[in-house]
């Protein structure tokens, strides 16, 4: 096989698209054929492909990121329209529908699913947004962002359905024009959303092979940070949950003009966000550390600005730091002198401290 | 000089470099090693994904040439591109005047 056969390879295994593959080819031909016999210097074609791979998948996996918060904007709009004349009409009562088994999932769908649209979706496209600037994103940090979006997506075209299985069960309640317009809109968010989850599905067929942290929430929103929350990510699920459950309360008794009722609402609300970061919390990027040692995560950033100093570091968390300092030389923040330096800086290191000092200006 | 020397700067040479003229790949590499005296000894791959990627950010635009035998991608600067190099470049005239002024 020669040099671009084994590029044309390499770029399949790695999930390039035809299209893309088949300019990356001609370009390369028109390159050897204007001096032939230079493949040498080109490079390893493997490692070429691996560089147009790694960069077409993030840009991309931030692109869907994008595209998908966009649509679940739309969405949040149809349902937002929808909401607002249906509470001019008035809300019909439970049982004036069809039947309840079509109004649980279709309250469901409108009530629950937009939180974990929103909180799934703005995680994802703010770290799109946070990384905007950096040419390749680790492996890791792609699938996260493709988890938040995957997620927010499916929520979203729950949203979606819940619109359409509401306007199904009080179709013979509720005005003709609401049901057309409601009914209208949860097909043009549904639209909306597939466009976008086509979109997730290209970025996620590139593999892309660069090793590094995915990170966590902590990373995305640094207002977070402080060490008893990052210590301990389920207390930031319960705060979450107390935030949301007394916010409905609040919201619902000045609605609803009851306090007994909102803070049965606000209860329900709270559990069911409680409920939902346990079961997403690890999807999500709450918690990303399956190895807690000792209350301190392994092989990630967050152990290296988590701990005490004085404490003595361990080969997991030599490899973290590596990783880091090898994505700041891939993104030409430090030269390869450099590079080599803090290598053999970080397998000196005994403490935390040795080994943040390799780290200052790359976190 | 060593061959991580344009490290960084890859992106900035390229547009410099297509700035003057609309070229295809090997035109582009051929202009920055005579323009440089031959001192950046970059892997000639890395120049196809910096292109892409400079296309992809709006900063490149690029079309198949008919001119020649065989197709030929052609690069061009866009006007978002001429504005981020005015920006390089007076981000590098301050960076190598501080330089110099530490270094003598």
């Amino acid at each position: 096989m020669n040099w671009l056969q084994i590029l044309v390879e390499e770029l399949a295994a790695r999930g390039v698209p035809g299209r893309a593959r088949h300019r990356i080819v001609l370009e390369l031909r028109d390159h050897i054929a204007c001096e032939p016999g230079c493949e040498e210097r080109l490079g390893d074609p493997g490692a070429l492909a691996g560089t147009f791979a790694d960069e077409l998948a993030s840009a991309r996996s931030r692109r869907s990121a994008t595209n998908a918060f966009v649509a679940l904007a739309v969405t949040a709009l149809a349902l937002a329209i929808s909401l607002l004349t249906l509470g001019r009409i008035g809300y019909p009562g439970l049982n004036h529908g069809l039947t309840p088994a079509l109004f649980w999932p279709a309250l469901v769908g409108m009530f629950l699913a937009p939180q974990v649209a929103l909180l799934s979706g703005t995680l994802a496209a703010l770290r799109a947004v946070r990384r905007r600037g950096a040419i390749v994103l680790p492996a890791a940090e792609l699938a996260l962002i493709a988890r938040r979006t995957r997620i927010a997506l499916a929520a979203g075209l729950g949203t979606g359905a819940g619109m359409e299985l509401y306007v199904l069960n009080f179709s013979q309640r509720l005005p003709s024009w609401w049901l057309g317009l409601t009914g209208g809109l949860g097909l043009a968010t549904g639209g909306a959303l597939i466009c976008a989850w086509r979109s997730l599905d290209g970025a996620v067929r590139l593999r892309s092979s660069t090793p590094g942290p995915a990170g966590n929430i902590f990373d995305d929103l640094p207002v977070l940070r402080w060490r008893w929350l990052r210590a301990r990510p389920w207390r930031l699920g319960v705060l979450a949950a107390l935030l949301a459950g007394v916010t409905m309360a609040a919201f619902e008794a000045h609605a609803e003009h009851s306090l007994a009722e909102g803070v049965q609402r606000g209860i329900v609300e709270g559990l069911a966000a409680a409920l939902g970061l346990a079961v997403l919390g690890r999807a999500i990027g709450v918690v990303t550390s399956p190895e807690l040692l000792g209350g301190r995560p392994r092989d990630s950033v967050f152990a290296l600005e988590s701990g005490s100093g004085s404490l003595r570091v361990g080969d997991d968390d030599r490899l973290a730091a590596e990783r880091v300092v090898r994505d700041g030389f891939a993104r030409g923040q430090i030269s390869l002198d450099e590079l080599s330096e803090r290598v053999s800086a970080i397998h000196a290191a005994k403490t935390l401290t040795q080994l943040r000092a390799t780290l200052t200006d790359l976190l | 000089m060593r061959p991580d020397a344009c490290n960084g700067q890859l992106d900035s040479l390229i547009l410099a470099t297509v700035a003057d003229e609309p070229a295809h790949g090997y035109a582009i590499l051929q202009r920055l090693q005579q323009r440089s005296s031959g001192a950046f000894e970059l892997a000639e791959g890395t120049l196809y994904p910096a292109l892409h990627r400079l296309e992809r950010d709006a900063l490149l635009t690029s079309s198949w040439s008919t001119d020649s035998k065989r197709r030929r991608r052609i690069y061009d600067v866009t006007p978002a591109g001429r504005a981020a190099l005015r920006k390089r470049r007076r981000e590098w005239r301050r960076f190598s005047i501080a330089v110099e002024a530490v270094l003598g």
